[in-house]
């Protein structure tokens, strides 16, 4: 598929007014401009409005489901911020949710629309298992090479979407789609099997696999009574990196063109299949990285277990989608998102089932693109009472 | 080798290895039968598996709130279409990018049914099985496709019908038209975001039925997520079939087919590995788009966003 | 001679019909973007069985006062009335209820229907193939406009689709027509074909006809009376029958015009080919030993469906020469100019650059040969709109301004700044997105971009499509001047003009391939009318 159709950083249509470059017939330029307070008033506006009744029809479905809307709430706050420890977790979840958007956010520029991200994912932490359960070398290199091979797995099955897109023509939003069924098998295949990842224990009901090597986790540091995983700097570092590549490089350069306008890449000398194929593999290696980063993190627990992947790369993939493609916002974004995963933890002591986190993540979801909507609906009309 | 080729013999020769595809087959026909439509109008529907797994919650609840089946029926299809219209409107009212509420939708659909259906546990009646005599009795195939739950019958009339509407009809016109050259349907009159709405919309009544169907005939009862992800087989059955009726049919049918292949197994009495069966249809899909999609057209301006004036 | 100040009709005759039958009267439309002024208080009427010209340069105004008339456009202010009733045209639709309907020049035919499907399109009627194709039929016989009903669009020329165009608007009967310069995607042979049709719409069936058209020639031959807009204004109303070629181009234009040297822009065919004549470029000794730069060999493409785009086609441009490749639209120039960019890779045969062979599979390896396009779509494939300017300017060269892979943002700058100065491109900052930038200023760009990179050859395709006179001009001069400076120019017109002005020597195209081949000073418009059409001569 082409730029226009990928999930392109663009959540509206922005061309919904006219330029008078558009139609050949106007030589002179447009400026329009209304002053910068009546502009962001009502944008910002229309975004607390949307969220608010998001929230309020979430409280809704909460009530009428014989819960409790505030202890919902609260016990989200509870679990992502308020408790002792939690700002830890939450920033240490934020982590692997960040490396995914960072790298949703290349492919993205791209003009490719990588949703597969959840399986690159899983396929990542897999492989960090697999080394972090056997190798057998300090700490500091066990880590390194661990993490690697996250990335790399990753980066091979995104690989194979690429491989198949530039070649056939097969449109990478299905089949890395289609590839993330299929990790869930493989990975669920590898925890049957001693030699892969299976467990050592005898107990039958076991789906775990071994526990990692206490030096192949990531190390933290104490800071006000949370514990914060390097895994974080990674990410952010990776995110920094991403960020500053994409606008000042020749690559990055390069690669916008071709999400922009593939013809006049091409034209330019841009090769859609290496550039673009090069994106997406990395792409699919900073959401391998994710899954290691999550695995050795220590927020789940200190094994690979089946559906370890848990969302981390659908919420990456939103958390780079609301960001507009912008590292800069996904940061705090991806904070977000994960302040409402560590915030479920603590639902089922209110007794709601924990799955309204999920519905309250969507809403808000919604909530901000309709806010978008409406932001450019807004917009529109403003444009035109300007011009008459 | 000769123990391979009788194993071939015998999974072609068992009843249950038809009628166990024609049930697999039959939600995804359903569901890409609409799928076809939405795209031919020029949207990717990402969130067809919400709308199927939407329509089947709706369909166990209603089925739960009357005890008929008939009613879970309307609610399933109603179900289905209510996801479609957030999908419709967002995207061709609003100028929303498709995918981002597609899969934003599908968060919402999976959370939201596991949700509900934790705290209501509606209870479902299945459909009952209706035999067609005589045409039931051709051997091999006849079960597969005659002496079935009513509701896959449904589908046997909903094929003619769609190819009917888009091929037969002004609306189905203005609907390829819609999605080849929007500019030219604007320029003819035609309205084009109501053309792409609507098919949006009727793949949400298609697929409300695939989910319908799911509860209601395929299993039984409604499971949390019980799609995992087979709602995306009917998009790669589009795909593959070209943007053709026909082909995305026979899509259906190749991955219905691979779907089956571990309950054939088992009845027949094979061992084979489990993860490798449920992952088989998935890699058939895309083996199939590998050798298929390299050739076909799809329609021009699929998942463009159209903007009047760009002339 | 016309005042150009005076915007009233002249002949008695003509206000004596404007008291009752106006079938369309515009009185005051003004239509805004922003600061910028398209329509400034237009009045126009149109009358039953006349012709009426809209005679405009590009960016005068009328294609946005025509998009006002069909409801694709709202005006800002001013009122249209229909048969002397008030209305207010919301949509296309709504229009076409009223009787008007208009002949598009591109953006109205779905390529994989059929013609009948084209034709039916949009009309709230239920689908019946049989009676949609005796209509086809039966409108097509009596306008002499021969199509095949059942045909796909995508696989008919330019002069067929068109025919199919006028086909659906006169299927429904319209009373007031528009057609938006509808003679350049025909051959000469067909655009006198294309007036006597309609001849037979207007006076015979008593229709109010506008001819939407920058061009002399066609408003001369072929209209009653002429409206002249520029500057988004109306500056003089007269009856064809008074008006010279001189005048017009003065009003048009707004200033003094020598109809020799800028014929070519103003579109008077006869003046270019007299010009060609007398006063040819007489090709000099040492012309005819400089080197071949661009040589494509026996190049042979087919597209998807398997379609011939180009036939054996061999053409050869030397150093300081302009070629110029006529033909009318859809017969293989848009691949020939996509193979050199690098765009398409050919089937069979082959691209040599100063002698030496370069693939067309890679991309960017012709434009690192040293060849520059100017691209028939500038926003498909010349520039990318949502960059800046300086970004535009500098995209093809990326070496040259960065450091270690990292972008030199003062160099980038400095180079910019640098190009606009020398191609005198109007923007309000290098820094000002491309989209901004009106369409002559966009040419700009990308010609500035081309040339700067010292190509040895230039393809300029449809170089001056859509730009105003003065801005024709300057693409001309450039063009020139670059072959003065010892580039080969390639340049691929569906305009006869531009292609006689410019040329030493021209190439017609027809179905892929060269079907014949002449010198400037030997040029022969009937000639080169068959040729592109066709025909053997």
């Amino acid at each position: 598929m082409s730029a226009a159709t990928g999930i392109n950083g663009e959540i509206t249509s922005s061309e919904l007014n006219q330029q008078p470059a558009a139609t050949p017939t106007a030589e002179r330029r447009v400026r329009s401009t209304p002053s910068r307070w009546r502009q962001v008033v009502p944008t910002v506006l229309i975004y607390v409005v949307s969220i608010a009744v998001a929230l309020a029809l979430c409280a809704l479905l909460v009530s009428t489901t014989g819960g409790s809307a505030m202890k919902v709430f609260s016990a989200l706050l509870d679990g992502s911020l308020r408790s002792p420890g939690s700002w830890g977790i939450t920033i240490n979840t934020a982590a692997p949710l960040l490396a995914v958007a960072a790298g949703t956010i290349v492919a993205g520029k791209a003009g490719l629309s990588n949703i597969g991200q959840e399986g690159q994912v899983l396929l990542g932490a897999a492989a960090t298992a697999f080394i972090a359960t056997r190798l057998v070398a300090s700490g500091p290199v066990v880590i390194i090479i661990s993490l690697t091979a996250g990335a790399a797995v990753g980066g091979l099955w995104a690989l194979l979407a690429s491989v198949m897109k530039f070649s056939r023509k097969v449109p990478e939003v299905i089949s890395t789609l289609l590839l993330y069924f299929i990790a869930i098998q493989i990975t669920d295949f590898a925890l049957t099997k001693r030699w892969l990842l299976a467990s050592l224990s005898t107990d039958s009901r076991v789906n775990n696999g071994q526990p990692i090597k206490r030096n192949a986790r990531l190390p933290g540091f104490e800071l006000f009574g949370n514990t914060i995983s390097w895994g974080a700097f990674v990410a952010i570092i990776l995110t920094a990196v991403i960020g500053i590549a994409l606008a000042r490089t020749t690559t990055g350069f390069r690669l916008r063109m071709l999400g922009l306008n593939p013809r006049t890449a091409r034209r330019a000398g841009v090769s859609a299949a290496k550039i673009g194929g090069a994106a997406l593999v990395v792409s699919g290696a900073t959401a391998g990285l994710a899954g290691s980063l999550w695995l050795t993190g220590g927020v789940p627990g200190d094994r690979f277990t089946s559906g370890m992947s848990s969302n981390l790369g659908w919420q990456g993939l939103l958390v780079a989608l609301l960001a507009r493609q912008r590292a800069a916002l996904a940061i705090p974004m991806a904070f977000v998102f994960a302040a409402l995963r560590t915030g479920s933890q603590f639902l089922s002591a209110t007794g709601v089932d924990r799955r309204i986190a999920d519905v309250v993540q969507a809403m808000l979801v919604l909530a901000l693109l309709v806010g978008a909507a409406l932001e450019m609906v807004q917009k529109r009309r403003a444009e035109r009472m300007a011009a008459a | 080798m000769i123990a391979f080729g009788g194993a071939i013999w015998e999974l072609l020769s068992s009843d249950s290895t038809y009628a166990s595809t024609m049930r697999f087959s039959t939600l995804l026909a359903f569901a890409a039968i609409g799928e076809w439509i939405a795209e031919r109008a020029g949207t990717i529907n990402i969130s067809v598996e919400g709308m199927i797994l939407t329509g089947a919650f709706t369909a166990a609840l209603g089925s739960d709130l009357t005890g008929n089946v008939w009613v879970g029926l309307l609610f399933g299809v109603l179900g289905g279409f209510l996801v479609a219209y957030v999908q419709g409107t967002m995207s061709h009212r609003f100028g929303t990018n498709q995918f981002v509420v597609g899969l934003t939708l599908n968060v919402l659909a999976v959370g939201l049914t596991a949700f509900l259906d934790a705290q209501i546990e509606p209870k479902v009646g299945p459909a009952g099985i209706l035999r067609i005599p005589g045409l039931a009795s051709i051997p091999l195939i006849g079960p597969a496709l005659f002496e079935r739950t009513w509701i896959q019958y449904m589908l046997y009339p909903l094929i003619p019908l769609a190819w009917w509407a888009v091929y037969r009809t002004r609306w189905g016109l203005e609907l390829r038209c819609v999605g080849e050259n929007p500019q030219a349907g604007d320029v003819s009159g035609i309205d084009v975001s109501k053309r792409r709405r609507q098919g949006v919309f009727v793949c949400g009544l298609c697929a409300g039925l695939a989910g319908a169907y799911l509860t209601l005939g395929h299993t039984g009862s409604f499971t949390a997520n019980g799609l995992n992800g087979r709602g995306f087989l009917a998009l790669a059955a589009v795909i593959f079939g070209g943007w053709t009726l026909k082909g995305a049919l026979g899509g259906a049918l190749i991955f219905g087919f691979f779907q089956a292949l571990s309950s054939v197994f088992q009845a027949l009495g094979y061992k084979a590995n489990a993860q490798l069966l449920t992952a088989l249809p998935y890699v058939m899909a895309l083996i199939t788009m590998l050798v298929f999609a390299h050739r076909s057209r799809q329609p021009d301006a699929l998942a463009r966003p159209f903007v009047r004036g760009l002339t | 001679m016309s005042d150009t100040a005076r915007p009233e009709p002249i002949s008695a005759a003509a206000s004596a019909a404007s008291a009752a039958s106006a079938a369309v009267r515009l009185e005051g439309i003004t239509k805004r973007y922003g600061q910028v002024v398209a329509c400034d208080g237009v009045d126009l009427a149109l009358y039953a069985g006349r012709i009426h010209g809209v005679l405009g340069e590009n960016g005068a105004g009328k294609s946005t006062l025509m998009k006002i008339l069909i409801g694709l456009i709202q005006p800002d202010e001013g009122s249209i009335s229909i048969r002397g009733e008030r209305q207010a045209i919301a949509d296309p639709l709504a229009a076409a209820d009223l009787g008007i309907a208009m002949v598009h020049q591109h953006y109205s035919l779905v390529e994989p229907l059929t013609v009948w499907e084209n034709v039916v399109l949009g009309e709230p009627v239920a689908l019946n193939r049989a009676k949609a194709c005796e209509r086809v039929v039966a409108i097509s016989e009596r306008y002499g406009l021969g199509v095949d009903p059942l045909a796909t669009v995508s696989r008919l020329t330019a002069g067929q689709r068109q025919r199919v165009e006028i086909i659906k608007c006169l299927r429904r009967e319209p009373q007031i027509i528009v057609f938006d310069e509808p003679t350049s995607v025909l051959t000469p042979a067909e655009s006198e074909q294309l007036f006597s049709v309609l001849r037979t719409v207007v006076v015979d069936e008593g229709r109010a006809v506008a001819l939407v058209s920058h061009k002399l020639d066609e408003i001369l031959h072929a209209t009653d009376e002429v409206t002249i807009m520029r500057g988004g204004r109306v500056v003089d109303r007269l009856l064809t029958a008074d008006a010279t070629a001189s005048s017009l181009a003065q009003s048009m234009v707004g200033r003094p015009v020598s109809l020799r040297s800028e014929a070519a822009a103003l579109g008077l065919i006869e003046t270019v080919a007299e010009i060609a004549h007398d006063d040819p470029t007489v090709e000099s000794p040492e012309d005819k030993h400089a080197r071949v730069v661009l040589d494509v060999r026996d190049a042979t493409l087919n597209d998807a469906d398997g379609r011939v785009l180009l036939d054996h086609l061999s053409i050869s441009v030397r150093a300081g020469e302009i070629v110029g490749l006529a033909g009318v639209e859809g017969n293989g120039q848009r691949a020939l100019a996509d193979v050199l960019s690098s765009l398409v890779d050919l089937d069979s045969g082959s691209v040599l650059v100063a002698g030496t062979e370069v693939a067309t599979s890679k991309p960017g390896a012709l434009s690192a040969a040293g060849v520059g396009v100017i691209p028939e779509d500038r926003h498909d494939s010349g520039c990318v709109l949502d960059l800046s300017v300086a970004e535009n300017l500098v995209l093809a060269d990326l070496g040259g301004v960065s450091r270690r892979g990292m972008l030199d943002r003062k160099a980038i700058d400095e180079r910019a700044r640098d190009l606009m100065q020398a191609f005198e491109i109007q923007a309000s900052s290098p820094h000002a997105p491309m989209r901004s930038l009106s369409g002559g200023n966009q040419q700009r760009v990308v010609l500035a971009r081309e040339l700067s990179a010292q190509p040895r050859v230039l393809v300029a395709a449809q170089p001056t499509r859509g730009l105003d006179v003065g801005a024709i001009e300057y693409m001309s001069a450039r063009l020139r001047q670059a072959a003065d400076d010892g580039v080969g120019v390639l340049l691929i017109s569906t305009e006869l003009e531009e292609v006689l002005t410019l040329s030493d020597r021209i190439c017609v195209i027809h179905k892929g391939r060269i079907v014949g081949e002449m010198a400037q000073h030997e040029t022969d418009i009937e000639r080169l009318g068959l040729l592109m059409g066709g025909v053997n001569a």
